[in-house]
């Protein structure tokens, strides 16, 4: 294991032998048991993707691995939702960018003041996080219609942000506060400012945090279909999500396709997923703190 | 130089208000407007033609009233208790457990790591359908699967049964959880200072020893942030509910959330319906509140 | 006041990302006298019925020198989004409804009557009309109908040698008699939604219950009846948690002998071409009785907008889409029932399997043509009362005095 982490490598170098030294031990059970567990936890998924391969949609008759697989939902979801998925991911990575850009600097300014007005801030912010969605979907709605924001990408990256904003918020300044200030105040010393300290100090050592938030940033925006709904009344900007309904009838449904699209849409996202974890530096402070 | 330092603190200043004024801008306007309206809602007789010509006349905390007085308040506000601590619990004790066992870097371990998140990316009207097939009492895969293994004998009646469903909900809401939980301690936790456990060896603290008085101090702000906000995402959890059960069998799932969506888009009584969810929000708020204290005693500290 | 607030506010903060978002905005209303284009809302989000409704709309749209800008949305969102549409008066043209949502939503003052177009509503269902009327004027109509009836499947009844059932009786004897193993003799949806409680109806509406006098002993019967069948074992306890889609699948899976649902269902079960199966009436209490039950089917009606144009042509587009031409088409592709009463005979001749429905329609009754917009108080205690009882929490006799409690 050589993940060596970006800020001050040398440092590091101790712990980095320590934990090779520990590597040796065979950890091949411990995948094993990630596998086990792995498998526990995505049994649902597997189901539903059985129950996506029958001609049914449902796995009322189905046998524990799909013998005769049928893949008209997946012809028809990739037929019809291929637009739609882009439009998700130019959504959800708006989102990301834009939460992170607004919320990391609040993020950080509220784990560095002291003044009991801070408190009244994470209050405000943990109170936005207890309103139904369709409370501000409504709101929403009449805004956006006299702003000419309904049917737009733009929109629909402020509406998403919603979910995403105060969370990044409150996770970010939770790893923040980690912050010894001696790092940040050696950097002032040396003569610059606040914002460039921020900059090229605090945003890498807390690369992390924000990776962490910018996933569930992504992922709050994948999964919206409230504001998909409400804020789009043509079939010109659709996410993914909207999308799948296109298969939910009122009173019919066709749950193959249905499956299907979840399926298929799920892919390009969990590989963004995948490589924004690897990102996920060990003790990533660590070799900065003495 | 006195002048020097002032020059500076004012211009200090001015950065924290630049660092603070997008999200605060941002912050009144999407949810500032919509809690007020929601209060308003919750003292007006706010029914579907209010939507059409705006008026809605007073009726001050009569809303409160029928809300608090209605025979499924108690069972539903005892419904969400249960349901959300079972759900916290057990998402946390599994996250904080999983995030634990990925630290421990072994092969795959990233790529498992990141396919844990897999449930997050289905929506929910699709993962509670399929926990509904899962789950039934005479098809589901769940049932079969403790039958062959002898586990039980009478198929379990899982959604069906009002003593069986809460727990079932509570069980699916546990899995939506649990990749929440893992991500963020495991971020928390990859925060934590190697040398600090190696010192820590030094010292003969290793094992649980090492967990309690190494992890869990530096996890604390991460932990706190994750329970508080995990309690406020579960106590207004509703499509998981509305897709397995929709609050039966014989109302054995009404929660506060459920009441709340009900009473506004399917009795079509809104003012009722913000009574209930300002109900649920006074409650996330005394948590809020216990978080604010919880965390002032750490930077305190 | 609100709304002020909430514009000022709106717009102070979003003008700068206003300039940079594309197109959309709410239509704007053309100068009078000519009528370019109507909006249309509805839920048929789902193909195929996606499709032969645009066919519908479309054919009327060229008669009438319009073009039509479609918008649909899940079923059980229409209601929500049309909340939001009155509340920021951006309704469409042409609105379709769940037919007991009419008197809802006529109440708020955002529909029109039809009779201020002067179009003519003589000659549809009574149950249809009544569920449209609010305050003694009709707002809307359908082109048609669907209700429920028993679906069976004849080669299972048939190695049983059993005829499909008629009375209640012969119903617990069938379906006591066809199950066997991992198949229930019966399956229906008592769901704690709105389905749970239309699946109700026709048997609580046969026999003399009314939704008026829910503690009836008429209401009572029909809930022992159904409480009977789970508690025999003839029908899945899983009917507390099964849509009338659940329903379909286990009938069509084989996993039910005879099912309570609609004809809606008839296209997906088509697909499953080894299941054969008929359709008859739902049983009635005693031979002789007329089986009364539930009219179900969506309303075209006509939002006020503002534009007498517009609203007016809009007008003449539900009358076009009502027409006996298109009842007939739609009908036909959809397998639901004419409105047109007159329209039953040729309907039948056509579309042989639809003939109990057909029948089913003409005595069918609305569920909101006794209460209106109290409907859905008397709808959740009905369903709250069934999963009582089925789930064991109180009998069929004290069920309904329980949920009515509140």
């Amino acid at each position: 294991m050589t993940a060596t982490p970006t800020t001050a490598p040398a440092r590091l170098r101790p712990s980095v032998t320590a934990r090779s030294r520990r590597a040796d031990r065979p950890k091949l059970g411990h995948t094993a048991v990630g596998i086990l567990f792995l498998a526990v936890m995505l049994f649902p998924i597997y189901w539903m993707i059985n129950a996506s391969l029958q001609p049914s949609g449902n796995t009322l008759t189905a046998d524990f691995l799909p013998l005769k697989p049928d893949f008209g939902g997946y012809q028809k979801a990739i037929e019809q939702q291929g637009t739609n998925l882009v439009t998700s991911l130019v959504i959800s990575l708006g989102t990301v960018v834009f939460s992170l850009a607004v919320a990391a600097p609040a993020a950080y300014m509220l784990g560095q003041i002291r003044s009991s007005w801070i408190n009244v801030g994470l209050l405000a912010i943990l109170i936005s996080q207890m309103i139904p969605g369709i409370v501000i979907a409504n709101a929403l709605y009449a805004a956006y219609n006299d702003l000419g924001l309904l049917n737009s990408i733009p929109g629909l990256i402020l509406a998403d942000a919603t979910h995403a904003i105060p969370f990044v918020i409150l996770i970010v300044r939770a790893f923040m506060m980690k912050i010894p200030p001696s790092i940040v105040e050696a950097a002032r010393v040396d003569g610059a400012g606040i914002a460039r300290a921020f900059v090229s100090i605090v945003l890498p050592i807390s690369r992390n945090s924000l990776i962490t938030a910018g996933l569930f940033a992504f992922l709050f925006s994948w999964s919206d279909f409230l504001f998909a709904l409400t804020l789009t009344t043509t079939e010109d900007v659709r996410p993914v999500t909207l999308g799948i309904y296109t298969y939910l009838g009122t009173q019919v449904s066709n749950w193959s396709a249905v499956m299907a699209t979840a399926v298929l849409s799920s892919i390009p996202a969990i590989v963004l997923l995948v490589l924004a974890q690897k990102y996920i530096a060990a003790g990533a402070t660590g070799g900065a703190v003495k | 130089m006195p002048g020097a330092r002032r020059r500076r603190g004012g211009r200090e200043r001015l950065v924290q208000v630049l660092f603070l004024a997008p999200a605060g801008l941002y912050l009144v306007l999407f949810f500032g407007y919509p809690v007020v309206k929601n209060v308003l809602m919750s003292m007006q007789a706010y029914t579907t033609r209010t939507f059409f010509t705006g008026e809605a006349p007073w009726v001050g905390l009569a809303n409160y009233a029928t809300a608090l007085g209605s025979t499924l308040f108690a069972p539903a506000m005892l419904n969400t208790a249960l349901f959300t601590i079972g759900s916290i619990v057990g998402q946390f004790a599994i996250g904080l457990a999983l995030a634990s066992f990925f630290r421990r870097k072994f092969p795959l371990s990233g790529f498992l790591r990141s396919m844990l998140l897999l449930p997050w990316l289905l929506p929910l009207i699709v993962s509670s359908a399929t926990w509904r097939s899962i789950l039934d009492q005479d098809s589901g895969v769940l049932n079969a699967f403790l039958r062959s293994l002898g586990i039980i004998q009478e198929p379990v009646p899982w959604l069906t049964s009002p003593s069986v469903a809460l727990l079932a909900v509570v069980l699916v809401t546990i899995w939506v959880g649990i990749p929440f939980n893992v991500t963020i301690l495991y971020g928390g936790l990859q925060e934590i200072p190697e040398e600090l456990y190696e010192a820590g060896a030094v010292d003969g603290a290793t094992g649980w020893k090492a967990f309690w008085h190494i992890t869990w101090p530096n996890l604390r702000p991460v932990v706190s942030v994750v329970l508080v906000l995990g309690v406020v995402y579960t106590l207004k959890v509703l499509d998981i509910i509305l897709g397995l059960t929709n609050g039966g069998p014989a109302n054995a799932t009404q929660t506060l959330a459920v009441r709340s969506y009900q009473e506004s888009f399917v009795n079509f009584q809104f003012g009722v319906g913000a009574a209930f969810s300002n109900i649920l929000i006074l409650i996330s708020l005394v948590f809020a509140v216990i978080y604010l204290r919880l965390n002032r005693r750490a930077v305190d500290e | 006041m609100n709304k002020k607030i909430n514009r000022l506010l709106a717009l102070a903060a979003l003008a700068p990302l206003a300039l940079t978002a594309c197109g959309g905005g709410g239509s704007q209303a053309s100068a009078n006298g000519k009528v370019g284009e109507l909006t249309v809302l509805d839920y048929y989000n789902n193909e195929p019925d996606k499709t032969h409704i645009q066919k519908a709309l479309d054919k009327c749209a060229s008669e009438l020198g319009v073009t039509l800008k479609r918008e649909t949305v899940p079923g059980k969102d229409l209601i929500q989004k049309v909340l939001q549409r009155s509340s920021s008066r951006t309704l469409p043209d042409v609105l379709m409804l769940d037919n007991p949502d009419v008197q809802e939503i006529a109440a708020t003052g955002g529909l029109s009557p039809l009779s201020d177009y002067g179009v003519n509503t003589s000659g549809f269902a009574q149950g249809m009309l009544d569920a449209a009327t609010y305050e003694g004027k009709v707002y809307g109509l359908a082109p048609t109908a669907n209700t429920l009836g028993l679906f069976y499947n004849k080669e299972m009844l048939a190695a049983a040698g059993i005829q499909p059932p008629k009375t209640w009786d012969e119903l617990k004897a069938a379906a006591a008699k066809l199950t066997t193993g991992d198949r229930y003799g019966l399956a229906f949806s008592a769901i704690a939604t709105y389905e749970g409680s239309w699946q109700f109806l026709p048997f609580m509406w046969t026999n003399g219950g009314d939704e008026t006098d829910l503690k009836s002993a008429k209401v009572a019967e029909s809930l022992k009846l159904i409480d009977d069948l789970v508690a025999s074992g003839s029908a899945s306890k899983s009917v507390v948690n099964w849509s009338q889609a659940d329903v379909r699948d286990q009938f069509a899976a084989g996993k039910a002998a005879m099912m309570i649902n609609g004809p809606w269902q008839i296209p997906s079960l088509a697909k499953t071409p080894t299941i054969s199966w008929e359709a008859v009436q739902v049983p009635v209490h005693e031979a002789g009785q007329i089986p009364v039950a539930p009219l179900g089917g969506e309303v075209w009606t006509v939002p006020l907008t503002g534009n007498k144009d517009k609203q007016a042509k809009a007008a003449k587009l539900v009358e076009c889409i009502t027409s006996d031409e298109n009842q007939l088409a739609l009908a036909k592709e959809r397998f639901t029932v004419p409105t047109r009463t007159a329209l039953a005979g040729d309907y039948v001749k056509a579309v042989p399997q639809m003939a109990a429905f057909t029948d089913q329609v003409s005595h069918a009754r609305s569920r909101t043509g006794k209460l209106g917009k109290e409907w859905p108080k008397a709808a959740t205690v009905m369903y709250t009362a069934i999963q009582l009882a089925l789930t064991d929490q109180a009998t069929p006799g004290e069920a309904f005095t329980r949920a009515s409690a509140g």
